[in-house]
């Protein structure tokens, strides 16, 4: 009994002077990309530093995060994701991936990957936290109607149990306003970033998802439902939580 | 003699120098670069294409496409850019080259492509 | 090819026979005519397919010697093996399905400046309203004493335009001596890509240091600068532990300081003694003012002028580049002729990819108003080099030029990568140069 608490204790110093997310050597960009295990992400995430929002504005300067990302942390085009608003643990994960080298599945990942490297993770928590406290997206215009729009709202709020499908609120909230732990807010996403993302999902270009949660809802996605779920999101306003 | 002349304001004390600032703002503003001869916005947007895309459209994802881009967007951009107030790899050396009227007609042409 | 003035006769005689209309289209519609552009490189390739987004009623022909263009911005990375010559190749299926423009895959071998037209090698006689010459460069190979183009292509190649002694120097370099000396030869100014040189020796030594570490570059120089020096070398001493030149320590930043010991890439100034004086290609070695060099691999880059056409055409001057009006390029030698690209004499603008690219949407523009008889507007140009210290160490230069008081002048003061960059600029300029290498093929010829 002894020995095993001891063991217990072990790991979980091992944990934390190395969480399990370990950055592998950056000369290493080009191996292949992991997923997470789930206990080891839980952990990194237990372990996020408290942000220092004044840092973070300033790291979003520095690191040049505007330029793609938008003065205000809403991206000025559909290329890239908007980060106001969004989940800290969310953007702090997804920095770690970039840096851990699990990401490399297109030529924003790629760009990603070269800014994060020399970040530090109170960095990652800083810029997360400020990304955080910003505004979120305004929302786009509706652009869903009729028969596709009734079948894209059923799918957010019912799921579809033929294709075992989840409802896409269950883990993103009922407003597209994000959930528990990394699931990040959709809410004000542009349509082709959002689109870009389930698309890499779908393809299983990006793993970096726990548990395969997002890999096996984009596979069982059509082209279409994916384009109308993007116009979906794009469409809600982001609540401050 | 108009009826200007007659009026109470040409015979103030301060209608000399008036004349004289009035005339100084003219020649000024004829002087600086941004009332120099200007390129059209479309021959200034066609020096940003190379990186930016024919037109400012663009396929790839790691420099900005700058078609359809909301005027005041492209606007703070350049205008922060030039004043160094955002970081950026080589954005600041090159919107050092253009005057603030030459940015408002590239930020037009801009935004009136489809 | 024939001497200048049998090219010009060619062209005379030949059109004195054929006693056609002089004017190409007799310009009926208000604004059209026909524009004939040789040569299918960026400015040429640029200047078509801005003619026809200018207007796109213009009759536009543009005449190539070959099918497929190779890219020379980007080709020192072949050496690294980072890109195969086929990654070079650029098609131009994409100017002739998208915007009309005819092309004539042929040899010009004849022009008649007074009745405008121009005779090619398959005998095809093209009569324009606007001509617009973009000719590139043409290495002077037998400027340097002992070297020839015979060496060139088979013991010592340049591969400054790329092809087959691309691939050669690729296969020497990888087939070099354990610990093997590659020298390079740079070249006199003026040159296509300033700070190309000094990239392909950045990557060269890169590849060096994975591949054989006790191999060693030499850069032999008949210059004391070049453009982006400064940033360069501070890459090469973080990157390869490379010594910086006293006279460049003292703008360094604080934490740069010289091991003293060896390094595997050297630069032979002017100054040091660097000017070749002549090429030894047998015995592959470099005669210089600080004696022999001896090399396991040599790549000579010859001094330059303007491409052979230009010659032929008439429109060099004694320097060997091509004077031209500096608001719309228009040749001073021959009217409605227009020069464009590195072979153009241009002021402060360097001969570069990107140079040409913007001269040829301006002097597209000037063509299309003059044929619709209104005056040419205000000029713009702008240039942006990327250059790679390392395949993660990205340098630029960037300018914006104006016309001022008729000559070309660089307007937006500052030029480089400043010294105290932040490691992340530094390594976004890499992944920009790759996205560029894309995105300028594109803007050029798609």
């Amino acid at each position: 009994m002894r020995r095993v608490r001891l063991l217990v204790l072990g790991m979980l110093s091992l944990s934390l002077a190395a969480p399990g997310y370990a950055s592998r050597p950056a000369t290493d960009s080009a191996a292949t990309p992991r997923s997470p295990v789930a206990a080891e992400l839980r952990a990194t995430l237990a372990a996020q530093p408290r942000g220092d929002l004044q840092r973070g504005k300033a790291l979003h300067q520095s690191l040049m995060c505007a330029a793609c990302h938008g003065e205000t942390g809403v991206a000025p085009t559909g290329n890239w994701s908007s980060l106001a608003g969004q989940r800290a643990a969310y953007t702090y994960k997804s920095l770690l991936d970039y840096q851990r080298g699990d990401r490399h599945e297109d030529d924003r990942a790629n760009l990603m990957a070269v800014v994060v490297r020399d970040m530090t993770r109170q960095d990652m928590a800083d810029v997360a936290d400020y990304y955080a406290s910003l505004p979120p997206p305004p929302a786009a215009a509706p652009k869903l109607t009729g028969e596709t729009r009734r079948h894209i709202e059923q799918l957010v709020r019912r799921g579809d149990p033929a294709r075992l499908l989840t409802p896409c609120a269950s883990c993103h909230g009922a407003s597209g306003q994000g959930g528990n732990n990394e699931t990040p807010a959709l809410a004000g996403q542009s349509v082709g970033s959002l689109a870009q993302t389930l698309h890499d999902y779908r393809s299983g270009r990006r793993v970096t998802d726990a548990n395969q949660g997002m890999r096996q809802f984009a596979q069982r996605l059509t082209p279409d439902e994916i384009e109308a779920l993007a116009k979906y999101y794009a469409s809600l306003s982001g609540k401050r939580r | 003699m108009g009826p200007l002349m007659k009026s109470p304001f040409t015979r103030s004390p301060l209608f000399k120098p008036l004349l004289l600032a009035a005339a100084i703002a003219v020649l000024t503003a004829w002087l600086t670069p941004a009332q120099a001869a200007q390129p059209t916005g479309a021959a200034m947007a066609h020096t940003c294409a190379g990186c930016h895309g024919t037109q400012g459209k663009l396929g790839r994802v790691e420099f900005v496409p700058l078609a359809g881009m909301a005027e005041t967007e492209f606007k703070r951009a350049m205008l922060d850019f030039r004043a160094g107030k955002r970081a950026s790899t080589l954005m600041g050396h090159v919107a050092n080259g253009f005057s603030d009227s030459e940015i408002d007609a590239m930020a037009r042409y801009f935004a009136s492509v489809k | 090819m024939l001497k200048r003035r049998e090219f010009l006769q060619a062209g005379a005689a030949l059109f004195c026979a054929a006693a056609l209309p002089a004017r190409a289209t007799g310009a009926t519609q208000a604004g059209a005519g026909h524009v004939v552009v040789i040569g299918g490189g960026v400015g040429g390739a640029t200047a078509a397919k801005y003619l026809k987004l200018a207007n796109p009623a213009l009759r536009v022909t543009l005449i190539e010697a070959n099918r497929t263009y190779i890219r020379p911005y980007g080709s020192s990375e072949v050496l690294t093996g980072h890109v195969g010559m086929d990654d070079l190749n650029v098609s131009y299926d994409a100017l002739r399905s998208r915007y009309g423009i005819e092309f004539l895959f042929d040899r010009v071998v004849g022009f008649d400046p007074a009745r405008r037209r121009v005779r090619t090698a398959g005998k095809r006689d093209i009569a324009y309203d606007k001509l617009i010459v973009s000719p590139g460069i043409s290495l002077q190979y037998q400027a340097i004493p002992g070297y020839s183009e015979a060496a060139a292509a088979s013991r010592a190649p340049s591969g400054w335009i790329p092809g087959p002694q691309t691939a050669l120097l690729a296969r020497q370099l990888q087939a070099m001596r354990p610990g093997g000396r590659f020298v390079i030869v740079a070249p006199p100014s003026p040159y296509r890509c300033p700070p190309g040189p000094y990239e392909r020796a950045a990557l060269v030594t890169e590849w060096l240091a994975r591949h054989n570490p006790t191999a060693k570059v030499i850069i032999v120089d008949p210059k004391d600068s070049f453009v982006t020096d400064a940033g360069m070398q501070l890459g090469w001493h973080r990157l390869y532990g490379y010594n910086i030149p006293a006279d460049y320590l003292k703008d360094m930043p604080a934490d740069v300081v010289n091991s003293g010991r060896p390094a595997p890439i050297e630069w032979l100034r002017a100054k040091d003694g660097g000017t070749p004086r002549g090429i030894d290609s047998a015995a592959l070695r470099v005669a210089t003012d600080a004696g022999w060099i001896k090399a396991d691999v040599l790549n000579v880059i010859p001094p330059m002028r303007a491409g052979k056409l230009a010659f032929d055409m008439g429109l060099t001057d004694a320097g060997g580049w091509c004077p031209v009006e500096r608001r719309t390029f228009e040749s001073t030698a021959h009217e409605h002729v227009f020069v464009i690209g590195d072979a153009s004499i241009a002021d402060a603008m360097p001969k570069s990819g990107f140079s040409a690219n913007t001269q040829a949407k301006v002097t597209a523009q000037a063509v299309v108003n003059q044929l619709a008889g209104r005056e040419p507007g205000e000029p713009i140009w702008e240039n942006t080099c990327y250059a790679l210290a390392g395949s993660d160490y990205g340098l630029f230069v960037a300018d914006v030029f104006r016309l001022k008081d008729g000559k070309i002048a660089q307007i937006s003061g500052q030029r480089y990568l400043p010294l105290d960059a932040s490691k992340t600029r530094i390594r976004l300029a890499a992944r920009y140069q790759q996205a560029w290498l894309k995105t300028f093929t594109e803007d050029c010829f798609a």
